[in-house]
This record gives structure tokens, sequence and C-alpha cells, in this order.
């Protein structure tokens, strides 16, 4: 890491380190549908870095062109400094996790994790301890003999990304690894691999639908829609600032209020919404149709804010640690609330309640 | 991948009575098949003066037989390596074909099933002439330098047999294709694999007992053919099938007939099973 195009270090200093992984106007249609078009990213070694999306956003698509499975239309893909666009997939050194592991049926585990060894003739003496090793760092030392048919989803995702990470990639794609795998195994085996990959400091990118595994696990999130990145970012960034409406709605809960831009001054706005005249930073005209929004864990209830409403409340979620709050609203607008500390418990619906927000809390999109 | 369940022991067929089903398909074959077939090996191992090993002697001692059962599993030997050849790719393109081309393929392998071995045979007597289709392409091509008779010939009646044949290797080895992941040979692919390493490493020992039973069949089909041989080559060439069926036919030689059928019999199970055990051994656990 602590290259120019780290994680969290932004591309500061005027040293230009090329990316680990560079992929440059990556396009790809299917007939008169266009899966890709024109898809730029740029990755540091080490990195870990998520592509979110709906189904048919086209970070399958994507991902696919990475390992040379499916060629792209134009575009091309970069490795550690080499083009590896034209190359055959048996020769680019990029590790792929199936969404099904295509774990080989017919083989023991420890066959399965030395099939790419085997494959590119390491030496004998090397494959038999490397096996071992991968086995034992997926925890799975004990069962090296057994057909992969008779271990449960969750070895044989093991099975398949010790066999991936075994002929030590330079690259590790992962196909949505762990929708098979039920909610409780999925979050020990999001941590683990994540853990693993840190260790043996493996790049890796990381196809998922799920926004929570793509904000536990990664470094950087790329949010796809309709074949295009809306927002590539750290978790927090894509968290606290979504760059488009989609990125807002698809990571995260939000109160969504639609309202028309009444004045514009330096940077700051007043919108006329619903619930009377609300402000956020943007620049828009007088007169735009904006939708407002705010992360629910960002209101306030009964406390002063930049600005307070009155809110009939609808109807009240006890999650536990937590208490999600629904308001009545008008039309397509949503004001909900998640808040830890409500002295007199939960209210009953019909309540009416004052909620406060900051101006710096607000986030403001062109209306949908 | 599902988790095959093992049974630890077989179910009683008192406790699981679906096993009662094959009664009447039991029954049947024991009448039309076990029985005259013991029949045959009866005669075939009894001599004037009561039991008797004599036939086998006097036919193994002849050097015409001899030829006979070379003429035989040669014969059948190229037909299922033909088949095999031109069966196990088709195999593949109509495994992995969009639905409607293999809706197209697969009933223009097994509309020709409906259409009797004697019609065929006919028909390849005509493309197999001196003046027919195979000859004149081949000198089209220059690959022979004057047209040729295919007609009764040996390479003529591989032709022909393997043509009424190739749907017994296609359709298994089909049917076991269907049922392989393609992504393994793209799982192959990117552990840095070749494809031929993928090939004979991933799918060759998967398609195995598709492989298996496409053999057995077409292997122990040619074994025994009698319509095809009498047509397409004619009495010169002799085979165990046609022998046998002239000893009976022609000959009213019940005994040798029945000598020789045993003979085929044995070979063709051997065979068959040997191939098939071999198999298992070379593939493990497929």
């Amino acid at each position: 890491m602590g290259q120019a195009l780290g994680p969290r270090n932004g591309a500061v200093g005027r040293v230009v380190t090329e990316a680990f992984l560079d992929i440059q106007a990556a396009e790809k249609s299917f007939g008169a549908a266009t899966v890709l078009g024109g898809v730029d990213l740029k990755m540091a070694a080490g990195e870990f870095v998520s592509l979110l999306g709906p189904s048919g956003c086209g970070k399958t698509t994507l991902l696919r062109i990475v390992a040379g499975l499916l060629a792209a239309d134009r575009g091309t893909v970069r490795l550690d400094g080499e083009d590896i666009t034209a190359k055959p997939p048996h020769r680019r050194d990029v590790g792929v996790v199936f969404q099904n592991y295509a774990l080989f049926p017919h083989l023991t585990v420890a066959e399965n994790v030395a099939f790419g060894l085997k494959a590119r003739k390491r030496a004998t003496s090397d494959i038999a301890p490397t096996v071992k090793r991968f086995l034992e760092l997926v925890h799975l030392t004990d069962f090296a003999d057994r057909s992969v048919r008779a271990l449960s989803g969750g070895q044989q995702q093991r099975v398949a990304v010790a066999r991936a990470l075994a002929v030590g990639p330079k690259l590790l794609l992962l196909d949505e690894p762990f929708s098979a795998l039920d909610r409780k195994l999925r979050e020990t085996m999001q941590i683990e691999l994540r853990r693993l990959l840190r260790e043996l400091g493996t790049t890796a990118v990381f196809v998922t639908h799920d926004q929570d595994e793509a904000l536990t696990m990664s470094d950087r999130i790329a949010v796809m829609y309709e074949g295009a990145i809306e927002h590539l970012a750290t978790p927090e960034e894509i968290y606290r600032r979504p760059a488009t409406a989609f990125a807002l709605g698809f990571v995260g809960l939000s109160s969504r209020l639609a309202g028309t831009v009444v004045s514009d001054e330096q940077g700051v706005v007043t919108v006329e919404t619903a619930f009377g005249p609300l402000r956020a930073a943007g620049n828009f005209v007088a007169g735009a149709s904006v939708m407002l929004a705010v992360r629910p864990e960002r209101i306030r209830v009964n406390a002063p804010g930049d600005y307070a409403l009155i809110a009939r409340l609808r109807d009240a979620v006890f999650q536990g640690s937590k208490v999600q709050l629904h308001f009545e609203t008008r039309g397509d607008d949503q004001l909900m609330v998640e808040t830890a500390d409500l002295a007199d418990g939960v209210p009953a619906p019909g309540t009416e309640m004052k909620l406060g927000w900051a101006v710096s809390d607000t986030l403001i999109y062109p209306a949908p | 991948m599902t988790t095959r369940a093992v049974p630890s022991h077989a179910p009683s067929p008192w406790r699981d009575p679906v096993i009662l089903l094959a009664v009447p398909a039991v029954l049947y074959l024991l009448v039309v098949y076990a029985y005259p077939l013991l029949w045959l090996l009866m005669k075939s191992f009894t001599g004037p003066s009561g039991l008797t090993i004599q036939p086998y002697i006097s036919f193994l001692s002849d050097p015409f037989n001899w030829r006979v059962v070379g003429n035989t599993l040669r014969v059948a030997a190229w037909v299922t390596l033909f088949c095999f050849v031109i069966g196990y790719p088709a195999a593949f393109a109509l495994a992995r074909a969009g639905t409607v081309v293999q809706i197209v393929m697969l009933v223009s392998i097994i509309l020709p099933l409906s259409i009797g071995a004697v019609v065929k045979a006919f028909a390849w007597q005509i493309v197999l002439r001196r003046d027919g289709v195979v000859s004149q392409l081949l000198v089209g091509l220059g690959i022979w330098d004057e047209p040729q008779r295919l007609l009764f010939t040996e390479t003529g009646l591989v032709l022909g047999a393997a043509n009424i044949f190739l749907p017994f290797m296609i359709l298994p080895i089909y049917s076991v294709v269907k049922l392989i992941d393609p992504r393994l040979s793209e799982a192959g692919a990117t552990l840095g694999a070749t494809p031929l390493y993928s090939f004979t490493r991933v799918t060759l020992p998967l398609t195995l007992p598709g492989i298996v039973s496409g053999v057995a069949f077409v292997f122990s089909m040619s074994v025994s053919m009698f319509v095809i041989p009498s047509l397409l080559i004619g009495d010169r060439f002799q085979t165990l099938a046609t022998l046998t069926g002239r000893s009976f036919l022609l000959m009213r030689n019940e005994q040798l007939g029945s000598t020789t059928a045993v003979i085929l019999l044995a070979l063709a199970v051997a065979i068959v099973v040997g191939s098939t055990w071999l198999a298992r051994r070379l593939g493990g656990n497929t």
C-alpha cells in the first residue's frame, strides 16, 4: 500500500504511481443491449474494491472481462503494468471464486486446491506443502481427502477460495461468493476472507448486490448502475455523501423529501418542501425540482437542529438497540428516523414530534 | 452440487415395494431372452453322447474360425472408434447448443433410427459404389487417382455401420455433458490450465461414464450386427454373427450356430465389462 491510489490517502503528491489494475473505457454489448458503457477503474496493489449494484448493472460482465472469460468490445485492461486485454484467461494470473464455486466434482478437496499448481507445472515437492498451507488457512486440513461433493456450502466456498489463492494470483476476483450461504455463516465468512486477503496482501475485486457485504469488506466501493460506475469511493464516503440519487437509494436508508428551489445564496439553496422551507448545500437555480435526503440516524428527535419541523408519527419499529420511526408524509416523500435514545420509551402512532438535522447532513439531488 | 446420500444397506424389497414394479419386465425377459439363451448354451455343450466341449475344441482348432473372430472384433473396434471420434465432439455441440439448434440436432439424430437398417444399408450401397458420392469426392479432392468401389469392402462396412450406430454413441455422451457445469472449464482456465489440460483433467474424466455407455452400446451392437454386413460386404466376409446366422439358416447346423453364438456373447460381455472396469479405474470416482 502507500501508493498514490491507496485506499484512504487519495491521489496526493506529484509522483503518479501506475495503478496495479487499470481498466480503461471497457465497453460490452450483447446484441442491442449495452451492458457496459465505457467503465474506468483503477486499483492499487493490495486494495479490496467491491462492485456493488443490482442484477443487470454490468458488474459480473466487468469481472468476466478482467478474468479474460469474456472479450470486451472496446477498452483495455492493464494488470501490474502489463496490457492483458488480449491474453487468454490461463495466462493472466487472475484467480476467480465463482458464485457456484465451480469445484471439480471428481476430485478431493486437496486435489482441487492442487489443480492450479499442477496445471502451472510447479515442482512436485512444492505442491504438497502449498496445498497443506492453504488448507490450514481456510481451516480444512481435516477434509483434505474428502470428495468436494460431501462438503457443506460454507466448506465448498472455502475450498474455492483456497484453490484460487494457492497459485498466488496477482488479482483475485470474487463473484458473489457468499450468496448461497445463510446469513450467519455469511457474516463469519466475510470477516474471515477479509482477514485472509489482508494477510496475503491480495488485491481483490468483489462483486456483490449486498450493500452490507460491500460496506463491511471494502477499501472502496464502486456503485454500478446500468453499465456505469455511479460512485467510486470509500464505504464511509459512499454512505455519507453518495454522488447520485441511485447510490443514495442503493446503499443504506434515507429520508427523502421532494421540493422546489426558491433561492440560491453562495452555494446554499433554500428548498420549499411539504414540511416548509429547508436548506442544503448545493448549486441549483431557483425553480429547479430537487430531492432532499438525510440519513435516518442523522435526524434528532425533540432536539434543536439547524431547523426543526413537526411531523406526525405513523408507526414505530422497535429493533432492540434502536427504534425506527416512520412519519406521515405526502406523495413519494419518506421521512424516517433511527434513534437510540428515546427517554420516554417508544411513542404511540399519531404523536406529533419535533425533528431536526444539520444543513451539513442534508444531501441534495436533481429530482429523479 | 448436492450431497448424495448413500444408504448403508440396500432396502429390502418388502419394505420398498417400488422394486416390484420391475416384475413384468423381469418375467418378460426370462421368457423371451434368458430361456432361449440358456437353450443355446445347453445345445452348444451337448454332443450325441451327452455333455461335451468338443464343439468348442473343433471350432477353435480351425484357423478360418479365428479369422472370423478377428474380423468380428476388428470391425467392431473400428466402428466404435469411428463413432467415438465423430460422436464425442458432436455430443458437446449438442449439449451446449441453443434450444432451437438443439431440438433440430436431436431430431436429426433420433429420426434416422426409425428407418430400418435394411433401408439404410441399401442407401449406403448407392453411396459406396464405384461411381458413388464418396468415390467421386475422394477423386475430386485428389486423394484417390481413380474411382474405386467401397461397397463390399471392410472400409465400406465400417463406414456404413458407424452411420447406423452413431446415435448410440452421441446420446449417452450428450446426457453426461449436459450435466457438466460449463464453469468448470472456466475455473480451470483461471487457475492457469491450458484448454487441453482442462480437457484431459476435468472434462474427459467427467464424461467417462457417458463414453463407457456409448462404447458399450456401439461395440455390442457392431459385434452382433447381421443385416448390415450381409448387405454391405456379403458372404466373402464372415463375422461371428453372420456365421451364426448361416449355421442356423443355411447349414442347419444348430451345434455350430449355438457354439458361435455363445462365443460371440462371451466376447461381447467380456469386452464391455472389461472396458467399463478399466474406465472406472482410470477415471477414479466418477
